[in-house]
């Protein structure tokens, strides 16, 4: 191995780095998650409503529930940079 | 107030000679909701039901003509502003003398405009059928009536050379290409194959003599003079409209109210002479409407009230102050509460708009969002939309508020430092300050999650006391308790080991046993008593336990949503303003001046897009909370809806 001379501003500077790609990769996971669980009671919450209108309320509700997933991602990314 | 009316059954008997007075009694207070009667099959009480009073099917067809009528001339008594109330008796004496001449004028019009229609439309599908032709220097006639030749017309992909002798024409000025061959009739299915061999669709020659040009033309004018007299007719339907838009409504009223009134009896029961029938009054109204119909019938009327048996059969109407009512609109997207349960409107219609403020904290946007929930009410008049913009505009005012307290208008900072924590980022080249507080932003939101659980589980062991019975009623109350015994147990045990800002600190109580101190012991019992607590419930729910972590985690969403919404705010303006206005305000060019024209787009659609997304945001996650984290806790639902026997006379009097 050969030194390339890493200083502490470099090191300190990749650790900034880093830590942004983590926060990066925590929302960006956790919205693919989301998007995931959504999709399928998405469609099927659409589905009841279309045949139902007095679902709406509860087929939005679960359509939400996911969401918690990315907010956890986004609590963590604000952590990390914070 | 957190609860739903008081209601009381009623039960009324009266001879059948009565029964038109007593409906139009009960119709007029517009209170009574009528429980519908279902024989029982096999029953020999002797009850059936009743039939519609005279003149009900008159009143139906008649409201069925004016129905259509509404509909032609596009009106909608949802959405029609009440100008003047007409009185009934005018508007009676107007059905008899000028309704029938309306009904006359529209039907004609109708009539005459969908016969236009057919006929525009003819002239478009003949024309259509002509284009092809144009381009065949030809008059029509010659295409047929021969007895030894066969003519084939049509599209192709390309010329053909046929070997048969034959007449071609073939041209590309038109779409898809034209042939036209003639060839003796024992060739023709030698050329037909060549023909088809390079794709040959044939078309069939319009019925029409003449040059293929003229046609077209003589077609197309003829259409385009239909269409200005269904203009000339729609106009006309536009005036009827305007003229009697007033009175079609109060017709409507009138006959629906008719139609009501006369099919009520279908909801009673009724013997040879008598009819009864039970139903619903709030508990304000009971007695004033019990003296009205005694009063109405001239004490022919046996009246009692029942007692109520199952409050789940008991219909709900909110009983909720007025800034509370456009929430109730929440309510009952969810589920209307039941009668016996405590109603959360009021805790909604307060905490809701705290919780869109606190997300969508922004002066500017939440400016934007209350001028345009002021200004949509000149369009959106259905109840619901009304509803819906009460709601936003006392939202946005809170987010107005938690703006100036956040000091923040569309991302910029105000001129004071943040009364509140900051969530000011530090975005772009001009950052200042110590940047946003999220740490602590983030434990406030917390706290609140954990005191909106607190309060839902509290309410839920007070509602398990009124909707269950006996036993089960303990249990469930045992069992809220323990749900709120092993969140604090927990809370204590972290509180004991990590100091937490903004929380109590408990790291420094004296050391009880085995390490743990005061805080922790009493932690470990409560979390083992709610436990304990839960699991005599059921034991299923044990399995459940994760989800109060995540449940109060979930209310971070607080922070965090609205920290996402500040930083789509601050990049807008600086791709906006620090890297596209700002450096070419210095020094003015022609390109400069281009920049600055598309940076202003940018910042303009930037904040417009922002807005949707607080809007949508803010108002999701807000009412998320209420719906996933908070009504899970105690909330059943699954009322019956009160709907009283009646109706508000929007415009006619009596």
């Amino acid at each position: 191995m050969v030194d390339v001379g890493t200083t502490l501003e470099m090191v300190q500077a990749s650790q900034v780095g880093l830590k942004a790609v983590g926060a990066g990769l925590a929302v960006g996971l956790t919205g693919v998650g989301t998007g995931l669980a959504e999709m399928g009671i998405g469609a099927a919450a659409v589905g009841a409503t279309a045949e139902n209108r007095d679902m709406f309320g509860l087929a939005l509700l679960f359509t939400v529930i996911p969401e918690t997933i990315v907010i956890f991602g986004l609590v963590v990314a604000l952590l990390l940079l914070f | 107030m957190l609860r739903p009316e008081r209601m009381r059954r009623l039960l009324i008997v009266a001879p059948k000679s009565e029964t038109d007075t007593i409906v139009r009694e009960l119709y007029r207070h517009n209170v009574y909701h009528i429980e519908d009667f279902v024989p029982e099959s096999g029953s020999s009480d002797g009850l059936s039901i009743g039939h519609p009073l005279s003149g009900a099917s008159d009143a139906a067809s008649a409201l069925i003509k004016i129905r259509a009528i509404e509909s032609a001339c596009g009106i909608d008594p949802e959405n029609v502003e009440v100008r003047t109330r007409i009185p009934a008796s005018k508007v009676r004496a107007m059905i008899q003398t000028d309704l029938p001449a309306i009904i006359e004028e529209v039907e004609g019009l109708v009539a005459s405009r969908s016969r236009l229609e057919a006929q525009q439309k003819e002239h478009e599908q003949r024309a259509k059928e002509l284009e092809p032709f144009v381009a065949v220097p030809m008059d029509l006639d010659l295409y047929r009536g021969y007895t030894r030749f066969s003519v084939f017309t049509g599209h192709i992909a390309h010329d053909v050379t046929i070997d048969a002798p034959h007449e071609k024409y073939f041209s590309d000025k038109v779409d898809g290409n034209m042939i036209v061959v003639v060839v003796p009739n024992e060739h023709r299915e030698e050329v037909e194959r060549t023909l088809l061999d390079a794709g040959f669709q044939a078309i069939p020659v319009p019925d029409e003599t003449g040059a293929p040009a003229d046609r077209l033309k003589a077609h197309q004018e003829e259409a385009r003079r239909i269409e200005g007299e269904i203009a000339a007719i729609n106009g006309k339907i536009a005036g009827i409209r305007e003229r009697h838009a007033d009175f079609l409504v109060a017709c409507d009223e009138l006959l629906t109210a008719d139609v009501e009134r006369a099919e009520a009896p279908l909801r009673f029961a009724t013997t040879e002479e008598t009819f009864l029938t039970e139903g619903w009054i709030p508990e304000r109204n009971f007695e004033k409407v019990k003296e009205a119909l005694v009063r109405a019938t001239g004490g022919k009327i046996y009246l009692e009230e029942l007692e109520i048996e199952h409050t789940d059969a008991v219909p709900v109407k909110y009983d909720n102050p007025s800034f509370a009512r456009p929430s109730q609109m929440f309510m009952d997207l969810y589920s209307r509460p039941q009668y016996a349960e405590l109603d959360p409107t009021l805790m909604v219609a307060i905490v809701f708009p705290i919780f869109f403020g606190m997300i969508l904290g922004d002066v500017g946007y939440g400016a934007v969002l209350l001028a345009l929930s002021l200004g949509l009410r000149k369009v959106l008049k259905s109840e619901g939309g009304r509803a819906l913009l009460k709601v936003l505009s006392i939202s946005s005012i809170s987010s107005i508020i938690f703006g100036v307290l956040y000091s923040e208008a569309f991302g910029f900072a105000l001129p004071w430092e943040p009364l509140f924590f900051s969530r000011h980022l530090n975005i772009g080249g001009a950052a200042t300050g110590h940047g946003p507080q999220v740490v602590e932003l983030m434990i406030i939101a917390i706290w609140i999650g954990i005191l909106h659980i607190t309060l839902g589980r509290l309410i839920g062991t007070r509602n398990a006391r009124s909707l269950y019975h006996g036993k089960h009623a303990t249990k469930a109350m045992i069992s809220n308790l323990g749900w709120l015994g092993f969140m604090w147990g927990l809370l204590l045990l972290i509180w004991a080991f990590f100091p937490i800002p903004m929380m109590p600190d408990l790291t420094g109580l004296p050391v009880v046993a085995m390490g743990f101190n005061l805080a922790a012991v009493t932690g470990v019992v409560l979390l083992v008593a709610g436990i304990i607590g839960i699991a005599q419930e059921n034991p299923l729910e044990v399995v459940e336990l994760p989800t109060i972590i995540s449940h109060v985690l979930s209310y971070a969403r607080l922070t965090a949503v609205g920290l996402s919404s500040v930083a789509i705010a601050m990049v807008v303006n600086y791709i906006s303003i620090g890297m596209m206005i700002e450096p070419q305000l210095e020094a003015i060019t022609p390109v400069g001046v281009i920049l600055i024209i598309v940076g202003i787009l940018v910042f303009l659609l930037g904040h417009v897009l922002n807005t949707a997304l607080g809007l949508l945001g803010g108002g999701l996650h807000s009412i998320r909370l209420h719906y996933v984290e908070f009504f899970t806790k105690f909330y059943k639902g699954g009322g019956k809806k009160y709907n009283p026997f009646g109706m508000k006379l929007k415009f006619t009097e009596e």
